[in-house]
């Protein structure tokens, strides 16, 4: 790890402002994944801005919206009542993700931030665009069983990590944003970013930018929501592919649907046309079925990850089971 | 005679180093603080093969708090790696990679400088500023596309006695001619050892001839051996120190270049010098279990007697070391059969060198053959318990005697029952529990049941407490506290007053602590030793109290560090009286211990049997172990507690090995992949049930006078195909390549 | 010997450009406990090497197992390193120093968190609780005391990160049966596979009933 600058930030002004005044400066908040990219010299900042103590971590409900600042720690926010009460599929989300200590050190912020996992991104011996622009994609012809099956690119076929952010996308959030400009607030399916030619760049967030927290409506899916991981072990391990679920269903008819994946594309994906097509229909198997496969439009798979073109399409059924209670 | 089950051996007994572990006071081999000390980072190759055209340094060196940057470009000369410089006949089988000796690459990952700092920081970073330039040769590291390459293991060519060599009794392809016949292939991955304790040294050059070690082995006495050796230097020069091992499953049975590097370093800065490689250095640089493919011919007449087994294993190994393992022993003794052959390869490849992983090859053997056996078994539409009892063997067929004993029976048909194997479908997929569908497994396990050499020094001292030391090490199974209750069983004296003192090479020779046969080996010199001591007891004896005069030892009673006449048991006198008496302020005595020849008469192995019922998800291929039984004919088990551990431990190991660990590379640049603790899959608590064990407790007297077995291998070996059959079972799936991920059952 | 690539550590070092420029940048930051003025005139009086590093450090306060602790680290410095190279606090462990295997847990202000991936100076005015602040004198944590019973652990490496993490399990209100257990110890990784033995243990605590 480079030796770096240390400040500590007790305002967010104070911390944008250290920011904005030299590029090579990044915020530090839970530090689960900087410190770890950093020991690996993966990311070297030469300043650090350590944001952990600013007054961003409530969490609050108004005007028929969850406020959750980015600060509040994963664990807090999963055990949190009125996020267990109005998004339960948040909470399982959070609580799928990492462990407990994890959990108890990273930051809402953080979880939508942290980088890929993908092998050659964390060897800096390996070719890898996101880690060195310009050195080609190592997992496109490499071991690529974690990867993409969805909105990849030539350059880079690597997946956003993040449980918390798949049951974001579901649940319609939206990220507030600060930067010298002010602040925005950015929908959550247009936060993170697909690869392209600048797989470099995750998201859309400006340079300089502070992420101050976000926002989760109120929706009719608190009774019939399933957040779905398929991993390799039990628990603490990134998933194969994950299934956020959430149905709103009256007298056995859906009337709402929302269901978002992980681990299949290097932002957490939304599928809105198979959305669509579960609206209006009875509570069965095959109208998940049906949906699993407008999910899968346009899905390709790499050499060590084409099964996750029917473990995908299976979860979804499952969790959309799951979460309508048919099992 | 039967003294084996009364309160002190098998007590669960506390583990008597429990509280240091417990407290963080145990001290392994990165937290001796040594005045002055400096900190060593190993900065590794990025290539698999060629030659190290430069390094340049410079930039590292101008870092601050850099003391050095050693590389074969400025290390100091090994003194005994001149001697066989040019050796007329290479040594069979190659030997160790040699740490900055010169400028050649074999595999990727490995050591090819160390920076030295004041401080651990300084040197990661540093490290990182060290620019390797290479004249890069093409590489060899994919096994399936080599495999056509395998030879035959050089220690065969020069003995082809050689327990490796090809195998064949009766035909040994002879089960073609079978009624009922299968061919299958199965692999293996290689798997990395990965104990928790990342693998550290202190060196510390206490003089210029005089060197101390803090280091993460497996035996503190081949490793003052080999560092004398490498040294040229008096071996009683050499302190290694191991006093508490991380774990180790296998990998502290070599010693790695990282150690040398460590040590080279020491002398070129003339400070001490702490190294502990990272996580994926741990992959690459202190072995691995090698990948291995096997091909297995099993052939069965229509009552399901077995009719031959022709089992063949390729293994891989490095370039420049030759490792073999008994990969196929088992299938030449486990099962009656009139043909059996077995054929064992090697396949050299541009890798570092492996080393036995925890049930070494056998553990990888016992995945084929216990997959194959449930295979036929089920082609055969036999129930698979039967199928073994049916093929049971009351003799050892390979080395034609007697088995010293054999529980194996008794084993099975406990955990079958614990099991509850009743409730299993012959038919796959017979069973469901809500969405999941429910299968059971079994596999069987053993071992060689080996006794080595070693010596034991015990110390009485006047206040009656007693100090024994063996350069042994305890890399877990709580070596100490077996020793404690053997010594307190065989002196008479309680196990509060004892201590174990070991992983310090000044003790008393003790072998590697590996392949099970710790306690055989350190636990008969104890009782050697506790024999020699009470005759030294006794002697004194007659000065206290004329009534013990003439006695033999057998005459006299020795409990709760008293002697009392057996016949008469108010006659006694307290040792520490005895001592008194002589003016004495302690009792040393030292004595060895060997295996005797008698125990040639018999063949000698331990035997486990594991019971698996998983729960498989249909839809999403998640696997659920969702209860292990585990049986174990280990004869005596000195500790209950510590036994039953030693088994969940192995279980949880096959756990892994059947579900989840892989060290993939990606062979365009014969490099790891899957190489930390987020890649490669480890079982968590999530993934570990409730697991029963039985042991049958019977003493083996012909292996060591204790009666006991060994039990760290069997349980590991047997418990992936368990696992593997259970899953079969359950699906009517069949994965003859570990590891059982979900995607290979969607 | 050759020495080419071996400093000379008398002479303390030629200097270099990176590092006058870093001292530069020092000075003219804010929040960190650098008087720019001295930085500024270390660098370009080219000062002895060990006050440049002396520079690099910053102030620390920290309360750890009960006692105060005033330090001076490098920023890069993880809590985890600090606690074992310079408190010698070596309890704590490093298993993978990534955060994939939880031997370094420890707790602050009562909460479970990994060492490795905490840098030290964010702690700075918190109060930290290794394996080695549990017992009281002789007197074991009743967790200590349950992991010896049960015989928790093998190797014992990755014990105090268990033990810590088991407390907090039960803090949290995550120890209610073993499976429940199972999931939230499942970032402590315990390579001899003891884990039977320490849920085991850990039910034993919770349902003693004890204040842990």
């Amino acid at each position: 790890m480079i030796q770096f600058q240390y400040t500590r930030a007790t305002e967010a002004r104070m911390a944008l402002d250290a920011i904005s005044k030299d590029q090579s400066s990044m915020f530090i908040a839970g530090g689960t994944n900087l410190v770890d990219l950093m020991k690996r010299g993966i990311v070297t900042p030469e300043r650090i801005v350590d944001i952990s103590r600013l007054p961003l971590n409530k969490i609050s409900y108004e005007g028929k919206v969850l406020k959750i600042g980015s600060l509040a720690l994963n664990s807090t926010v999963a055990e949190n009542k009125l996020v267990q009460h109005k998004h339960p599929l948040l909470a399982q989300a959070l609580n799928a993700g990492a462990s407990a200590q994890i959990r108890n050190m990273a930051t809402v912020g953080g979880n939508i931030l942290q980088r890929t996992r993908c092998h050659y991104f964390y060897d800096t011996s390996l070719p890898c665009n996101k880690r060195e622009p310009g050195t080609g994609c190592g997992a496109l012809e490499g071991f690529n069983r974690m990867h993409a099956i969805f909105g990849f690119s030539d350059k880079c076929i690597a997946v956003h990590p993040s449980d918390m952010s798949v049951a974001l996308l579901a649940l319609d959030a939206t990220v507030l944003v600060e930067g010298s400009k002010g602040q925005r607030r950015i929908p959550f399916g247009d936060f993170h970013r697909l690869p392209g030619d600048k797989p470099e760049i995750d998201t859309n967030l400006l340079p300089g930018e502070l992420i101050l927290g976000v926002e989760v409506p109120d929706n009719g899916f608190a009774k019939n929501s399933h957040y779905l991981k398929v991993r390799d072990r039990a628990s603490y391990a990134f998933a194969l592919v994950s299934v956020a679920a959430a149905l709103q269903i009256e007298k056995k008819v859906i009337k709402d649907a929302r269901i978002a994946l992980g681990g299949v594309a290097h932002k957490p994906w939304r599928l809105a046309e198979a959305e669509r097509s579960l609206i209006g229909k009875p509570v069965s198997e095959a109208s998940f079925q049906q949906a699993a496969l407008l999910a899968m439009q346009g899905a390709k798979g790499f050499k060590h990850n084409e099964f996750k073109l029917k473990l995908a399409p299976n979860s979804i059924v499952q969790a959309l089971k799951v979460a309508s209670r048919m099992v | 005679m039967n003294r084996f089950f009364d309160k002190v051996i098998g007590d669960p007994m506390n583990r008597v180093d429990g509280k240091l572990k417990v407290t963080g006071a145990a001290r392994y081999s990165a937290e001796y603080q040594l005045p002055n000390i400096s900190y060593g980072v190993i900065v590794s190759s990025t290539i698999a093969k060629g030659r190290i055209r430069s390094v340049d340094a410079k930039a590292a060196l101008r870092s601050p708090g850099v003391i050095a940057v050693i590389s074969h470009e400025n290390a100091i000369r090994v003194p005994g790696w001149a001697d066989n410089e040019h050796p007329t006949e290479p040594p069979t089988g190659g030997r160790p990679l040699r740490a900055f000796h010169n400028n050649r690459v074999y595999s990727n990952g490995q050591p090819i400088a160390i920076v030295v700092a004041d401080t651990y920081e300084r040197a990661r970073h540093a490290a990182m500023l060290v620019k390797i330039e290479y004249d890069t040769d093409k590489h060899e590291t994919n096994f399936e596309a080599n495999k056509g390459k395998a030879v035959v293991p050089a220690v065969v060519k020069k003995n082809p006695k050689s327990g490796l060599a090809d195998y064949e009794r009766g035909q040994a392809e002879g089960y073609k001619t079978a009624a009922v016949k299968l061919e299958l292939e199965y692999v293996h991955p290689t798997e990395v050892h990965n104990p928790m304790e990342l693998q550290a040294i202190t060196a510390h050059w206490e003089a210029d001839d005089k060197l101390i070690v803090y280091d993460k082995v497996q035996g503190t006495k081949p490793t003052q051996q080999a560092f004398a050796n490498e040294w040229k230097i008096p071996v009683q020069n050499v302190k290694v120190i191991s006093e508490f091992v991380g774990g180790a499953f296998g990998n502290g049975l070599h010693n790695w270049p990282h150690e040398t590097a460590a040590i080279i370093a020491a002398k070129m800065v003339k400070r001490p010098v702490k190294l502990m490689l990272t996580r994926e250095q741990m992959f690459f640089m202190v072995g691995y279990r090698p990948y291995t493919w096997q091909k297995i011919g099993i052939g069965a007449d229509k009552d399901g007697k077995l009719t031959g087994i022709y089992h063949e294993a390729i293994g891989q190994t490095s370039s420049y070391e030759e490792f073999t393992e008994s990969t196929l022993q088992q299938t030449r003794m486990m099962y009656t059969s009139p043909n059996i052959g077995t054929k064992y390869r090697l396949l050299p490849l541009d890798v570092s060198t492996p080393i036995w992983m925890r049930g070494p090859g056998e553990a990888t053997g016992a995945f084929a053959l216990e997959s194959a056996m449930d295979e036929i078994a089920f082609a055969l539409n036999i129930d698979p318990v039967q199928f073994r009892l049916m093929n049971h063997t009351d003799t050892d067929p390979d080395k034609n005697l007697p088995w010293s004993t054999k529980y194996l029976k008794e084993c099975i048909q406990v955990g079958a029952e614990k099991i509850g194997w009743s409730k299993r479908s012959l038919k796959p997929a017979g069973v469901r529990s809500g969405e999941w569908l429910v299968g059971y497994g079994m596999g069987v396990g053993t071992f060689g049941a080996h006794r080595g050499a070693a010596a034991v020094r015990a110390k009485l001292l006047a206040n009656g407490t007693v100090v024994f030391q063996s350069a042994v090490t305890d890399i877990g199974p709580g070596t100490g506290t077996a020793m404690v209750q053997i010594a307190s069983e065989h002196l008479g004296v309680s196990p509060d007053k004892i201590t174990f003192q070991l992983g310090n090479s000044d003790f008393p020779q003790a072998p590697n602590q590996g392949g099970s046969a710790t306690v055989a080996t350190v636990g008969s010199a104890v009782v050697a030793t506790c024999k020699a001591m009470k005759e030294k007891l006794l002697g004194m004896a007659p000065a206290a109290d004329k009534r013990f005069a003439g006695l033999k030892v057998e005459d006299v009673t020795f409990d709760k560090g008293y002697l009392s006449l057996s016949r008469s048991p108010s006659v006694k006198v307290a040792f520490t009286d005895l001592l008194k008496k002589q003016n004495l302020s302690e009792l040393d005595v030292l004595q060895d211990s060997k295996p005797n020849q008698e125990a040639n008469k018999y063949s000698k192995y331990s035997f486990s049997v594991h019971f698996a019922e998983v729960h498989v998800h249909p839809a999403t291929g998640q696997v659920r172990v969702k209860k292990v039984v585990t049986c174990a004919d280990a004869g005596t088990i000195v500790n209950k507690k510590t036994a039953a551990n030693q088994m969940i431990g192995g279980v949880t190991g096959g756990i892994g090995m059947a579900l989840q660990e892989e060290a993939v590379m990606d062979h365009r640049f014969g490099r790891y992949v899957t190489k930390d603790f987020g890649d490669y899959h480890v079982p968590v608590h999530a993934d570990v049930p409730p697991i029963e064990v039985y042991f049958v407790n019977k003493p083996d007297y012909i292996v060591d006078p204790m009666g006991t077995k060994g039990l760290g291998e069997i349980a590991i070996i047997g418990v992936a195909p368990a696992i593997t059959n259970a899953i079969f079972n359950a699906t009517g799936k069949r994965i003859r390549e570990l590891p059982v991920t979900p995607d290979k059952l969607i | 010997m050759d020495k080419s690539n071996l400093k000379n550590q008398q002479s303390g070092e030629p200097r270099n450009e990176s590092r006058r420029g870093f001292l530069k940048q020092s000075a003219v930051l804010t929040g960190v406990a650098l008087t720019p003025a001295v930085a500024l005139k270390a660098a370009e009086n080219q000062w002895d090497e060990k006050l440049a590093e002396a520079l690099e450090k910053i102030p620390l306060k920290l309360e750890v197992n009960g006692v105060s602790k005033s330090l001076m680290v490098e920023p890069r410095v993880t809590l985890l390193d600090l606690l074992r190279e310079q408190l010698h606090l070596t309890g704590t462990k490093k298993g993978c120093d990534y955060g994939q295997c939880g031997a370094c847990t420890v707790h602050v202000n009562g909460n479970r968190v990994l060492s490795c991936l905490t840098l030290a100076v964010m702690q700075d005015g918190q109060k930290i609780t290794t394996i080695e602040g549990l017992a009281e004198g002789e007197k074991l944590h009743p967790m200590q005391d349950a992991f010896l019973k049960h015989d928790g652990f093998q190797c014992g490496y990755c014990t105090p990160g268990q033990i810590m993490s088991a407390i907090a399990c039960i803090r949290e209100g995550h120890a209610d049966s073993a499976e429940e257990i199972r999931e939230y110890m499942s970032g402590n990784i315990c390579r001899c596979g003891a884990y039977p033995n320490i849920v085991d243990a850990i039910v034993e605590v919770k349902n003693g009933g004890k204040k842990v």
